[in-house]
């Protein structure tokens, strides 16, 4: 268990934040003041100075709501409009989206919020046969094979797949381009692929990366690395082809 | 048998009972694991062989992408390896590999089978029922003695757990399921991303995932055996708490990063709390000292401790109680070590007495003698054995062997079924316990 990441994006008002949480760790967030210290500061007048609280607990979090008045919003970004909404004084709610979006009330235009990921969650292996959950061996790193970060894989490890051909790894535009097709990825932009594929290395496989290596060389190396840790360890197969929208959507070229 | 296969009664991924496998006849599915599932077979009429029933581990291949049926292929590649160049008493018997022709069940042609010793049942078996704390040390022992010797012989495990520890026809400990098992290169090795929640030590949760896989070193193990001490003297319970393996695994790297104590159960023994707790270090490197050789040392240390060696009556030894949970299994053939060669008509045994005192004597002491029984299937006391006598290092003339008799324990807590039939002067002959001599020649089974 490697715990979750609290993500705060810059703009509302303060620096980006980015917290990491181990399992029983807890941070606050709020306005803050001298009296209430909290490790995530939302400058907004509208919050309280001390608004909620998350807690990492197993493979998930919970989300207390210290507001008396206000409920806030847990959006999930890729579940087509999912969420699941923290009424006032609410304490310990279990949050059961891989990412979450915390939202509260604001006068703002755009609404207040800040990003939490789950890569813990944990999934069964799909050839797996019977046995109990308790005491069955898995692999350790499990993927949402719903999820966008999975689609970006596949859409990455496709020439290998199709033509066993050691040929080049898909670069971002390309990706972007292979998956426009697709229902969920109809806006997807080159940096959310650029993130995708930094949750997979960091977050979900825990790629170990020479620290030598320039900027760009790092992320094609990355980009290489993914792909390569997925193949061999069977994280992504050939049925996983049947994932990606037919590969030439336009009817142009062949 | 515990294990629920009642939902797989006419599934045609399961091979049904009487279908033939090479030498083998398909008794009855007795486990399902992640990639396989093993089934006991008994030997067909008209083929010859030491063992009469054995168990068939079958891994389908069929259906699964290339990549897929390689690592199958693979991980079956690695338990026969395993076998044949680190054989050891307290690991599973690999008989034989075959692959499976099964033209009527097209999801199980061509999968691969792995024909090893029958078991009596897996230790998580006998932990629902619970093992008493003698029990349980000898178990333990057991799993040190298989766990020095594959460290020794450069593998890790990786998948150390109850489910993969079998207790065998003679009550000891066999290790099973290499499939993940690795060979070190120095002071590690790399194992591909798996493994069971429950029994990842915690720096696996920090351990990125390189080129080979992820790095793995022998004190994984040594925490897993952690995880299973602490399960053998309190019937199963995990180590640390959390209703479900992602909640203990939490609970895991909270105990790792300093944030909780380890809080092991009262209930287990002081001494076997301690070994755990070693076992149990939060690091690699506090975890490192303690390895498989010197936990297993400690234990001899504590049983020598323990119970001072007393005179004991020479000819009446323990017989072994069935394990209880057990019980249920049929009492099947199961030889104790690896076979050489094919069986001899007959060969000569030395006389082996573990009494260390009886073992300088040369004046025929009759407090140092042995019996010999009449009948192996009847209680091993001073009622049932001839009246010849031996002596440590006599040598006897032994002309077939016996896989099945009463259990017998010695002195040293080794407890076998095996006996061999010995030939007295004139025509009579009487039966010699294996746990008394230390040759293992490979005889024709007694009529």
């Amino acid at each position: 268990m490697s715990g979750i990441v609290v993500h705060l994006p810059e703009g509302n008002g303060t620096d980006a934040v980015t917290l990491r949480l181990g399992p029983g760790e807890r941070a606050r967030f709020g306005r803050g003041s001298v009296g209430t210290p909290v490790e995530l500061r939302l400058g907004d007048e509208t919050v309280s100075r001390l608004a909620g609280e998350i807690h990492a607990t197993d493979d998930h979090w919970q989300l207390s709501n210290l507001s008396n008045t206000h409920a806030y919003l847990v959006e999930n970004p890729e579940g087509a409009g999912e969420y699941l909404r923290v009424p006032p004084r609410r304490v310990g709610a279990p949050i059961p989206f891989e990412f979450s979006r915390v939202v509260l009330p604001s006068r703002r235009e755009t609404p207040l919020s800040f990003q939490v990921f789950a890569p813990d969650h944990v999934y069964l292996d799909p050839h797996a046969r019977g046995g109990s959950a308790r005491s069955r061996t898995m692999t350790a790193y499990s993927l949402d094979e719903t999820a966008t970060y999975f689609l970006v894989l596949v859409a990455l490890c496709e020439p290998w797949l199709r033509d066993r051909s050691p040929a080049a790894v898909p670069t971002t535009p390309q990706v972007v381009e292979r998956l426009r097709g697709h229902p969920a990825c109809s806006r997807l932009t080159a940096r959310a692929v650029s993130s995708h594929l930094d949750y997979l290395a960091d977050e979900k496989l825990r790629i170990d990366l020479p620290d030598d290596a320039g900027r760009a060389d790092r992320r094609s190396g990355k980009r290489e690395a993914v792909v390569g840790l997925a193949l061999k360890f069977g994280i992504v197969r050939e049925e996983h082809l049947a994932l990606l929208p037919p590969s030439d959507p336009t009817g142009s070229g062949r | 048998m515990l294990y629920d296969l009642a939902h797989c009664g006419d599934r045609e991924d399961m091979l049904p009972p009487g279908h033939r496998v090479g030498d083998w006849i398909v008794t009855e599915p007795i486990g399902e694991g992640g990639w396989a599932t093993v089934y006991a077979a008994h030997r067909a009429e008209g083929s010859a062989g030491p063992d009469d029933t054995v168990a068939l581990k079958v891994l389908p291949t069929a259906g699964l992408a290339p990549r897929q049926a390689r690592q199958v292929a693979e991980s079956a590649r690695r338990e026969a390896e395993l076998a044949r160049t680190a054989p050891h008493p307290r690991l599973v018997r690999l008989l034989d590999t075959l692959v499976l022709a099964a033209p009527d069940h097209p999801t199980l042609d061509g999968a691969i089978v792995l024909v090893m010793e029958r078991a009596r049942c897996t230790l998580r078996d006998l932990l629902t029922t619970g093992v008493d704390e003698a029990q349980g040390g000898r178990i333990v022992a057991g799993i040190c003695e298989g766990l020095a010797h594959l460290h020794r012989s450069g593998w890790v495990h990786i998948d150390l757990k109850p489910e993969n520890v079998l207790i065998g026809q003679d009550g000891e400990v066999r290790l099973s399921d290499f499939g993940l098992a690795i060979e070190l290169t120095g002071t590690h090795g790399h194992s591909a991303p798996l493994g069971t929640p429950d029994y990842l030590p915690p720096e696996r949760w920090q351990e990125p995932l390189g080129e080979h896989g992820v790095r793995t070193r022998t004190t994984a193990d040594i925490w897993a055996l952690g995880i299973v001490i602490h399960e053998v003297f309190t019937g199963g319970l995990p180590a640390f708490p959390g209703a479900t393996p992602t909640a203990r695994a939490a609970a895991v790297r909270q105990y790792a990063e300093g944030r909780a104590a380890l809080r092991l159960d009262p209930s287990v023994p002081p001494f076997w709390r301690a070994l755990a707790a070693d076992c149990l270090a939060p690091t690699h490197a506090a975890r490192a000292p303690h390895t498989a050789e010197r936990l297993l040392a400690r234990i001899h240390g504590h049983r020598s401790g323990r119970r001072p060696r007393r005179p004991r009556p020479r000819t009446t030894l323990l017989a072994l109680a069935a394990l209880a949970a057990c019980a249920a299994a049929a009492v099947t053939a199961a030889a104790l070590w690896p076979r050489p060669g094919p069986p001899a008509p007959h060969a000569r045994i030395r006389v082996f007495n573990a009494e260390r005192d009886c073992q300088d004597r040369t004046d025929r002491d009759p407090q140092c003698s042995l019996g010999l029984a009449v009948d192996p299937m009847r209680p091993y006391t001073a009622g049932n054995v001839v009246p010849t006598r031996v002596w440590h290092n006599d040598t006897l003339d032994a002309d077939c062997q016996l896989p099945t008799g009463l259990p017998v324990i010695n002195e040293d807590d080794l407890s076998s079924t095996l006996w061999y039939r010995v030939r007295l002067p004139g025509p009579t002959t009487a039966w010699l316990p294996a746990i008394r001599t230390k040759d293992r020649p490979t005889l024709d089974r007694c009529p």
